[in-house]
Parts: structure tokens; C-alpha cells; sequence
């Protein structure tokens, strides 16, 4: 059973002081899945292992604030999607990875609380976490599945007429709050001082405003350009609905096609955009 | 982005608001030669001096669209010339990435240009902003019909 193996796993962990947390998932009330830190080792029965467990914990290690209170030394469950996300963290030198203690769990895909199988695990390619990644691996390993990239949803936003496509994300950006949940939710927007707040120079303008909202999205996405793993926590919170893993997918689209680059994959792989290769395409300048 | 200082029902060309990002060591020499050698070229770009082509943040470009220029144009040396040796290596794929973003969101792409002019090269400046502001005034032309 993968649930009595991670507990046991934490179990170990705690008592033996590798660590002095544990970030897991736990459970709320019925059918309501939340992170929990668990710090005593008696404890560790909170944890629980579901289709629920969408959240990407990775957040957390991306706060530093929270990773010094507890001394660097976490523990963390992640399914192969969250390890994308750390494997950029890590690229970024935002984590010491000597000091945190990857329990690594193999996943068969997520719902919604619908019950609906989450866009981003149908595409899923990574059901079965590194081996040599992580420190513990916890469930049967899973082969895994090689998958073209589909990006037929951005090609068919590609394909719409400029004032159609203008409209369409338009309508979004009408009814966008700027509540910032993308951006606070997402793992790897880990800025102390995040652009967005500053107010001298105002880059963008802060209302809930078209122009503003629309300004606003461009720069979330393009601060995520070659970083951005698909982990889809951005549109999950959204509370408009909006479709964020559009806009992402479409930069992951373009960067994989013009510098070849897929982010998350590789831990000694910088971001394209601080990288160059001479023979660059360059149809778009004149 | 949303304020167009186009109007269709002028007879007169309006003139358009072109913000020009010109890197000091190429393309800015290059406007200059344009203008010591008395070329004619459209008055609707107004030029920004930037250190290296390399210094263009995208938030420059976008601030730009936001607060009513019509079209942005980002110019530097070509590859290989840059007096800093890579800064236009690196602005090359950064505004690669901004153009496709602003089509995706159906900002008209002949809004945003990029080009190379090097400081010999004041004839091509002029070619390059008479482009420049002719993309940009049909791009304006046509939201307007758009918008009915």
C-alpha cells in the first residue's frame, strides 16, 4: 500500500532528524484534500495518499522565508509532475538540494473534485517519478510513456482571425480580478518584490482593467517563458476560470520549436532566455 | 493597445506615435548618418536611446503599447557586431518570445518590429522606419474597420 509506505517513510525521517518537516497531503473533511506540515513523528497518520492530491507542493520550497524557519531541512511528497518544478528550482539555484528529502510517489493521474480527470494528467508523461532524483520512491514503477506534445488547442487559437482571437482572450481579461491567485499559487513566481506590486516605476497598471489585465498576463507568462513545467495550479485556482495553461503552453510551444528547449527536465540545463546560439532564427526581424 | 491615435475619416494622414529603441553603438549612429545625409524618411518614429539592444526588457515594449503608441521598433547592431560581443543574441530570442505573445493575444504583429542597422547604414534606416510606420498605419487602418 503507497499510503503505509509513506508514513512509515516520514516516520523514519522524522524520528532519525534527517528532517524536521514533512509536507504531505492531508485531509480537511470529506473528500477535501489540503497540504499538511507534520513536524512530529506521531503525527504522520494525517498523511493520505488519493486522486485528490492535486496540489503541487513545490510552492512551498520555492518561499525561502519558509525554508529558513525550518533550517532547510524538509521533507516533501511529490508526484512526477511537482518534480519538474523542483528540478527548475533547482536549475535556479533556489534550493539546496543536499538539505531536502524528496519522497518521490508514483501517480495513475489526478480528478477534480468532479470527478473528472485533470486536463494536464491526460497528457501526463511523467506517472513515475526519477529514480535517481529522488531520495525515496514509494509504489510500483510505471514505463514510461513517450507522448508527442499535443498542442492542437493553441493551433486552433492560432488559426482564429486577429479580431476573434483579440476577442477571445478579451472576454477573459473583462472579467479578470487581478486577485493574483496564478501568480501566488504558481512555484516558480518566487520574486521577494514581484513586478506587479511596485509602484515606482508602475510597469503595469494596477486596476482590474482590460488594458491593465491584459498587460498583466502577458508578463506572468512571459516571466515563466522556458520555465513554465505545465503543472496547470494556475488555472486550477483561477476563479474565473480562465484557460492559463493556453498561454503557457503556447511559450512552451514556441520555445521548444525555435530553441528546442523543454524546461523541467534537466537540472543543469539553463532558461533559454539566458542562453543564445548564433544561428538563431531571426524571420521575424527586418 | 486600446487607444489608436488613428482616425479613418481624416484626409490628412494623421501622424502616428512610433516609439524607436535604438542601440547606441549601431543603430543610433545609423539614424544619425540617415539624418546628416538628408534622407527623408516619415516623422512618426520618436527615438529612444538604449546603452545595447541588449538592455530592451520586454515591460519597455508593452508599456509602450499601453500607454498609446501605436507601434514599437526595437533596432541593433547585427549579429556578430554587437560592441558588448552577445547583447543582441540574447534581445533576439527575448523579443522573439514578446511577438508571438502579442499575436497570441491579438495584438496585430505588424505593431512590433525588430530589425538590424548598423551605423553605415542610414539608407536602410529610412527603409526600415517608411516600413515601419506603413505596417503600422495598416494595422491601425484596419482595427478601426474591425471596430466598425
Amino acid at each position: 500500500m503507497i499510503i503505509k509506505k509513506i508514513k512509515t517513510t516520514a516516520k523514519d525521517l522524522l524520528t532519525d532528524g534527517s528532517v524536521s518537516l514533512i509536507i504531505g497531503y492531508g485531509i480537511n473533511g470529506p473528500g477535501d484534500v489540503t497540504p499538511v506540515f507534520i513536524k512530529d513523528p506521531d503525527d504522520v497518520e494525517k498523511l493520505v495518499w488519493n486522486d485528490q492530491c492535486y496540489y503541487n507542493l513545490i510552492r512551498y520550497l520555492s518561499d525561502r522565508d519558509f525554508i529558513e524557519q525550518n533550517n532547510g531541512s524538509i521533507g516533501i511528497i511529490i508526484k512526477g509532475c511537482d518534480q519538474k518544478s523542483l528540478k527548475v528550482l533547482l536549475s535556479e539555484s533556489q534550493v539546496n538540494r543536499d538539505k531536502i528529502k524528496v519522497i518521490g510517489v508514483t501517480c495513475k493521474g489526478l480528478m477534480d473534485s468532479d470527478g473528472n480527470v485533470l486536463a494536464k494528467c491526460e497528457a501526463c508523461d511523467v506517472v513515475y517519478p526519477d529514480k535517481d532524483f529522488c531520495d525515496v520512491i514509494i509504489g510500483e514503477e510505471v514505463k514510461k510513456k513517450e507522448k508527442e506534445k499535443d498542442f492542437s488547442d493553441i493551433d486552433e487559437i492560432d488559426s482564429m482571425d486577429l479580431p476573434d482571437r483579440k476577442k477571445f482572450w478579451d472576454n477573459f481579461f473583462e472579467r479578470c480580478l487581478r486577485c493574483y491567485a496564478c501568480r501566488n499559487i504558481c512555484p516558480l513566481c518566487y520574486c521577494k518584490e514581484c513586478i506587479m506590486d511596485q509602484h515606482n516605476p508602475q510597469w503595469v497598471l494596477p486596476s482590474a482593467s482590460v488594458v491593465g489585465n491584459r498587460l498583466f498576463h502577458i508578463v506572468r507568462a512571459y516571466h515563466l517563458t522556458g520555465r513554465c513545467v505545465d503543472c496547470g495550479e494556475c488555472e486550477r485556482v483561477c476563479p474565473i476560470g480562465m484557460p492559463l495553461r493556453k498561454i503557457n503552453r503556447k511559450i512552451i510551444k514556441v520555445v521548444k520549436e525555435r530553441f528546442d528547449f523543454e524546461s523541467g527536465k534537466d537540472q543543469e540545463q539553463k532558461s533559454p532566455l539566458t542562453r543564445y546560439r548564433e544561428n538563431d532564427s531571426e524571420d521575424f526581424i527586418i | 493597445m486600446s487607444r489608436s491615435h488613428f482616425d479613418s475619416g481624416e484626409k490628412v494622414k494623421k501622424k502616428l506615435k512610433i516609439i524607436g529603441f535604438l542601440c547606441n553603438w549601431c543603430s543610433y549612429a545609423g539614424a544619425d548618418l540617415a539624418g546628416t545625409s538628408r534622407l527623408q524618411y516619415p516623422a512618426d518614429i520618436r527615438i529612444i536611446r538604449v546603452p545595447c539592444s541588449g538592455r530592451m526588457n520586454p515591460l519597455l515594449v508593452l508599456k509602450c503599447l499601453q500607454e498609446g503608441a501605436d507601434g514599437v521598433l526595437v533596432s541593433g547592431c547585427h549579429p556578430g557586431d554587437c560592441h558588448y560581443q552577445e547583447g543582441n543574441y540574447y534581445v533576439r530570442r527575448r523579443m522573439l518570445i514578446l511577438k508571438n505573445l502579442l499575436e497570441y493575444f491579438g495584438i496585430d504583429k505588424r505593431r512590433f518590429h525588430m530589425s538590424w542597422v548598423s551605423a553605415s547604414e542610414g539608407a536602410k534606416w529610412a527603409d526600415v522606419v517608411k516600413k515601419v510606420v506603413e505596417d503600422v498605419r495598416d494595422a491601425c487602418e484596419e482595427e478601426v474597420k474591425t471596430a466598425g
